[in-house]
């Protein structure tokens, strides 16, 4: 009978039957995808097609994938390091607008030598991101509100500013759609002739590698680990707390702003109402699946990377809609998270 | 002489009616290590029964047995002459005993009314809250302890709290009422409130528990008495008149002070002195009163008390975790009192907590960066910025050697480790050469036998080279063996101090049950 047996968790699960839980995770995840797929009309035989050779096997796949990767290793390292010091960022999407905002802000209305457009829109795209984080940091600190709701929240009002400008002051007028201008070109990443890929992706490499670096090899990463898992302990051995995790806190919000400034300057080259979509659930399953490990981000996201590529081609084709594959990756990290209970736990009977 | 003690409880027959409560031989261990050896009891209707002790002599477990939370491993029990072998707090329920835990068992999300509902359970009578809110009403009416049943438990004081739980415990049909440590989270007003409500209830042919330390308190409002040390009962079922306070103190610590073993380090200059520290309770805590105290160099300071007196608040005062407090904490001439943790170690304040996994080591870590927490900060693992992790691990390899960590290597994680050994991994960090005041809070609390030994001579070890220990514990024994002077703690502040030699069972039993 099941409701006599009890779990016990495992003292030290082995590097084996972690990764065999994962990979059966992720198995059962995508055979759920496809399942989910070939009821909504996509033939079964156009799956491997559109996902294997589509998507990773072509050049012009290819070089969508490592487009649509960009945005989504920042997102993904944003919501990482804040996860490392048990901050749940669940307000990506609302610091990616800010981001957005700051940047197409120095875009439209920039002045100054044009080397300097792309720079001042980084800079402030960061620290856009990072101020946005800051209300709910600064709520969490001074009050102890849960940082939950606070950046979740904050995200829909960072939409409906964003809707603001749209359909106001910065709507552009020779068009029906509330969208911006396009950009001038000093604000454009340099197209590099692949495909969609542009400059963006030196600066994402920079920046995953800084923070792989910072994270694992300095003693950022260690106090962080330490603040995250007992922030009791850490004080009292002397750790610097505070300013560890409002640092990594911070961080998270710029990362996630520069997220914004990359799809704006590297893709759209406008601000327009759908930039931001879908980045929120996204940013959580790379984290999560990368156990906020910054290389695995990275590896995790070309992964994502490619679903939303191979979605691309689905919507076209086969009129499926975005909502499926924001259900695909929901359904992805579920089993992985609910294979991950196989290698924490195992189940016992009593003896009698 | 406690012969003529116990003849004097025992001679004092049940005259026809059976005893409300009557447990003989009971044992019970937990992992191994007996909480109770041969303990008995006997409680009479219409009686108040105060059962005294210190910390771990056993109070609670037997109260626990007789409620049916834990099952003896061997004895006899009987309610109302009935021999009953209960199998939990259900069954004693039944049987008409209730228990009053220390730590109420109430849903603080739910009012009174529904936390009643709740422990009806689905085959009573009663089945709606309106019927609940009713019942307790009129209970709470009926013997004098008002609550109102519509209140959420949250928004209960603590005294309205425990009025709620014992009316729970009365509806569910409780006629032997046994209430744990009491008054210790009331005031003095309410405390005498509840005891008189316990006399009242006995005088109604109720039978009433009080398990508490502080005898005194409780002296006026009981009938008899029985001492519990180490496991068993000691002194059972005498009458009150015929006990004196300092006897009672005597039978509570008994032979504890007869150990010997402290450092032959002889005290010299003062290195840590508190003067005049306050701080304020956290939420179910205890305040400090203007605590001072000195500590010398190559001296161990025992700090004796029950637990709750804050020890906890001393701590964290004293590590800078709480710095809200008013006072001087001078730590060899220098003014740390607003010092950080970090600037605290760095004048050479080393800590062992209470509860290790809670405020010293990291489980989640392993051995190695558990054992660099608070070195990398200097930069000894790889400079200003980057971190070393095979120094770490070369640093970890040295450190299980030398302080023999079993079932360790650098990379396992220290949620792996024994009691013993975690234990072990904190000492080898503390007691490093930075060290000059060590704080050792209840450092053999959950050891085994041959771990608590390594522990106390690895402090013995140290403060003869030179360092000062600061030993918090409510193991009286281990504080007399190791101390050079003894310190008794009560109500946030130092009841009292002395030379170890000078130390008699009746001046520490009565300051630690607060008589001073």
């Amino acid at each position: 009978m099941l409701d006599t047996a009890f779990l016990v968790r495992r003292q030290n699960p082995g590097f084996l039957l972690t990764s065999l839980s994962y990979v059966g995770g992720l198995l059962v995840g995508l055979t759920v995808s496809a399942v989910l797929l070939v009821h909504a009309g996509v033939p079964a035989s156009a799956l491997v097609d559109e996902f294997l050779i589509a998507t990773f096997l072509t050049s012009d796949g290819l070089s969508q994938t490592a487009t649509a990767a960009l945005p989504l290793v920042l997102v993904g390292l944003a919501s990482g390091v804040a996860m490392r010091v048990r901050f749940w960022n669940i307000g990506v999407e609302g610091q990616l607008w800010l981001g957005a905002i700051a940047s197409t802000w120095v875009a439209l209305n920039g002045s100054g030598p044009e080397v300097l457009r792309l720079p001042t829109m980084f800079v402030l795209a960061a620290l856009a991101g990072a101020a946005w984080i800051a209300i709910p940091l600064f709520l969490k600190l001074k009050w102890g509100v849960n940082e939950v709701i606070s950046t979740l929240l904050l995200g829909s009002v960072a939409f409906l500013l964003v809707q603001h400008l749209l359909f106001g002051v910065w709507r552009d007028p020779s068009n029906s759609f509330p969208v911006t201008a396009t950009f001038p070109e000093a604000s454009w990443f340099l197209v590099l002739g692949w495909g969609q890929l542009h400059a963006g992706i030196f600066l994402v490499a920079v920046i995953a590698l800084s923070i792989w670096f910072v994270m694992e090899h300095s003693r950022v990463g260690f106090y962080a680990d330490a603040v995250g898992f007992n922030a009791k302990a850490a004080l009292a051995t002397g750790l610097p707390v505070l300013s560890i995790a409002v640092g990594l806190v911070l961080l998270s919000g710029a990362l996630s702003g520069v997220a914004g400034m990359m799809i704006v300057a590297g893709t759209e080259h406008r601000l327009n109402q759908s930039v931001g979509n879908g980045y929120l659930f996204s940013a959580i399953v790379i984290a999560y699946l990368a156990r906020a490990k910054p290389l695995w981000v990275v590896v995790i996201s070309f992964a994502l990377g490619a679903v939303f590529t191979a979605g691309n081609v689905l919507k076209v084709f086969y009129s499926i809609s975005e909502a499926m594959i924001v259900l695909m990756q929901g359904a992805v990290l579920m089993s992985i998270l609910m294979a991950q209970f196989f290698s924490s736990y195992s189940l016992k009977r009593p003896k009698n | 002489m406690t012969t003529a003690l116990q003849q004097a409880g025992d001679m004092r027959q049940p005259l026809g009616t059976p005893a409300a409560l009557l447990m003989r031989g009971i044992g019970k261990s937990f992992d191994g290590k007996a909480a109770l050896r041969d303990a008995s009891f006997c409680l009479e209707w219409g009686e108040v029964h105060a059962i005294v002790g210190e910390n771990g002599a056993g109070k609670s477990t037997l109260m626990n047995v007789a409620a049916g939370v834990y099952v003896a491993d061997g004895g006899d029990q009987s309610i109302d002459g009935e021999a009953i072998s209960l199998r939990s707090p259900l069954e004693a329920a039944a049987a008409g005993l209730g228990m009053v835990h220390q730590h109420f068992r109430l849903v603080e999300s739910f009012t009174v009314a529904e936390n009643v509902l709740l422990g009806f359970g689905r085959k009573a009578a009663v089945k709606t809250l309106t019927d609940a809110a009713a019942i307790v009403s009129a209970k709470s009416s009926e013997i004098g302890l008002p609550v109102d049943p519509h209140k959420l438990v949250a928004n209960l004081s603590i005294a309205e709290r425990q009025r709620a739980e014992i009316i729970k415990v009365m509806l569910l049909g409780a006629r032997i009422l046994v209430m744990d440590e009491p008054t210790a989270v009331l005031t003095d007003e309410e405390a005498r409130t509840l005891l008189s409500f316990a006399q009242r209830l006995s005088r109604q042919g109720h039978a009433v528990v009080l398990i508490t330390h502080k005898f005194r308190e409780v002296a006026a409002f009981c009938d008899r008495v029985t001492i519990m040390r180490h496991g068993e009962t000691v002194l059972e079922g005498a009458r009150v008149a015929n006990v004196t306070e300092a006897e009672v103190a005597r039978l509570m610590v008994g032979d504890a002070l007869t150990v010997a073993g402290r450092p032959l380090s002889r005290p010299g200059d003062v290195c840590l002195s508190v003067e005049r520290l306050s701080a304020r309770a956290t939420a179910h805590g205890q305040s400090l009163n203007d605590l001072g105290f000195e500590l010398h160099v190559g001296e161990i300071l025992g700090i004796a008390g029950v637990g709750g007196n804050g020890q906890e608040e001393l701590v964290a005062c004293l590590l800078g975790l709480d710095r809200a407090g008013a006072g001087a904490i001078v730590l060899d001439g220098q003014d740390i009192s607003t010092a950080k943790p970090d600037q605290r170690r760095e004048a050479g304040l080393r800590v062992i907590p209470s509860d290790r996994f809670d405020s010293g080591l990291i489980r989640e870590l392993s051995i190695a960066d558990n054992l660099a927490l608070t070195t990398v900060a200097s930069g000894s693992f790889g400079g200003p910025f980057l971190l070393s992790r095979r120094a770490m691990r070369e640093k970890a390899a040295e450190a299980i050697d030398a302080f023999d960590i079993r079932g360790a290597t650098p990379e396992r994680p220290a949620s792996l480790l024994s009691g013993g050994n975690a234990q072990k991994v904190l000492l080898a960090r503390e007691l490093d050469h930075g060290l000059k005041v060590l704080i050792a809070h209840s450092p053999s609390r959950g050891l085994d036998m041959k771990a608590a030994e390594f522990v106390r001579s690895a402090i013995r070890r140290a403060v003869e080279a030179g360092a000062a220990c600061l030993l918090i514990s409510e193991d009286l024994q281990e504080v007399m063996s190791l101390s050079h002077r003894v310190a008794v703690m009560n109500r946030g502040r130092i009841a009292g101090c002395r030379q170890t030699g000078d130390v008699t069972p009746e001046w520490i039993g009565g300051l630690l049950a607060g008589h001073a």
